[in-house]
């Protein structure tokens, strides 16, 4: 937190935007990046989506890999391709490094990958491994009734961060509630709601 | 999701799956559900076809994956990965499962970084973004339905909800102080 907020409090000062780019050749920052996406990895809460506010923290405030909305572009490609949609992760990698060609982002984004997976799946054998004498302990109990509901409020509140940061008229507000209510309502696959409301964008009808 | 997973059938679980065996299961669970629906693929695909776990051992999993931090998806096949050959498994179904999605995404990537600036795809952007946000703010409303009658649950999100949009409560601190408070009021008490 200090250190964005302090970054946050020069950039006022200064009067301008602060922010430049971490520059990863730097190992210190490469080191920084890696550790900040392997402490994460165990907040991964809820199916991994706990973490989008985090992301966009450090990839658009702390690091300045990316603009707020190219982030809302790259969550948008992460969700429409196939596969877990947490690999927006590697997407956050190759924004890092991208500017030095094609192969560091690439490489960049399989580290990013690799370190925001590596303590979970750790933890997730062990889990596996032990889970008969897990199942009855009063801690497994405890941890899924209190994380339950922290999980929830934490959904909400990176939902209407991803609404904040997506939508910025009236039109493209009214696609997102119709969206969520049918993703609650229906069973119709989102790809469907992607591909309707891309259409709308390529027409016109909705506005950055 | 879990009402697309069937309970009707036992099923009988066949012999352990080799290290490569894994990783083309897993490569075949990835590839059978590009357009969604991977727990319900990748039951049919352990379960049915290749008859590696029995259906409860694959509700475990399930479970088992919910619980700990950790994209579903891939707590699973770490799940039945190091079921049959520990960590060495694990990481085997894992990169079987990633694999090819990871690299379709990777493509998709470097096409956005390259052709950002193509007016035609920004615009279609502005639209699939504004779904992707609706599809983001149901997450919260998929799981709020089970809290209701509890106060201390419905007062525990309203809290972690506020200290996050509110006050800007990064996650680290908030689960680390929130977690413990919560899980004592929760401790299981025998009478």
């Amino acid at each position: 937190m200090s250190a964005v907020s302090h970054a946050a409090a020069q950039a006022a000062l200064a009067g301008v935007h602060a922010c430049t780019p971490a520059h990863l050749g730097d190992w210190r920052n490469l080191l920084a990046v890696i550790w900040d996406f392997l402490s994460l990895s165990l907040f991964s809460l809820g199916g991994g989506n706990t973490l989008l506010s985090e992301y966009h923290l450090l990839a658009v405030d702390k690091y300045c890999w990316l603009s707020s909305r190219q982030f809302a572009d790259i969550y948008a490609i992460a969700e429409a391709a196939p596969g877990p949609s947490s690999m927006i992760v590697g997407l956050l990698g190759m924004a890092a490094a991208v500017k030095e060609g094609p192969l560091w982002g690439v490489i960049s984004g399989l580290a990013a990958e690799v370190a925001i997976l590596l303590p979970s799946t750790l933890v997730m054998v062990a889990a596996s491994l032990s889970w008969s004498r897990l199942r009855d302990s009063p801690w497994r109990v405890a941890f899924e009734r209190a994380l339950g509901p922290i999980t929830l409020g934490i959904l909400f509140a990176v939902g209407l961060k991803i609404l904040r940061i997506s939508d910025h008229d009236t039109p493209a507000y009214a696609v997102s509630a119709v969206v969520c209510v049918l993703m609650l309502r229906t069973r119709i696959s989102p790809l469907w709601f992607m591909a309707v409301a891309g259409l709308l964008g390529g027409l016109g009808l909705i506005n950055r | 999701m879990a009402a697309e997973i069937s309970t009707a059938q036992p099923g009988q679980p066949g012999p352990d799956p080799s290290l490569r065996e894994l990783f083309m299961g897993m490569q075949q669970v990835a590839l059978s559900s590009f357009g969604g629906g991977l727990s319900a693929w990748s039951q049919r695909i352990v379960v049915e076809e290749r008859q590696w776990l029995d259906n409860e051992a694959f509700i475990t999993g399930l479970t088992v994956a919910r619980l700990f931090p950790g994209p579903n998806q891939i707590n699973m096949a770490v799940y039945i990965g190091s079921r049959f050959h520990g960590l060495r498994g694990a990481l085997v179904a894992l990169a079987g499962m990633l694999l090819l999605p990871f690299s379709v995404l990777m493509l998709l990537g470097l096409a956005y970084f390259e052709l950002h600036m193509v007016m035609a795809v920004d615009r279609v952007l502005a639209g699939v973004i504004t779904a992707s946000a609706g599809m983001a703010l149901s997450m919260g409303f998929k799981l709020a339905g089970g809290y209701g009658r509890d106060p201390v649950a419905v007062l525990l999100a309203l809290g972690s909800f506020l200290a996050m949009s509110v006050f800007h409560v990064r996650l680290i601190p908030l689960v680390l102080i929130a977690g413990p408070l919560a899980m004592a009021w929760y401790w299981p008490r025998s009478r």
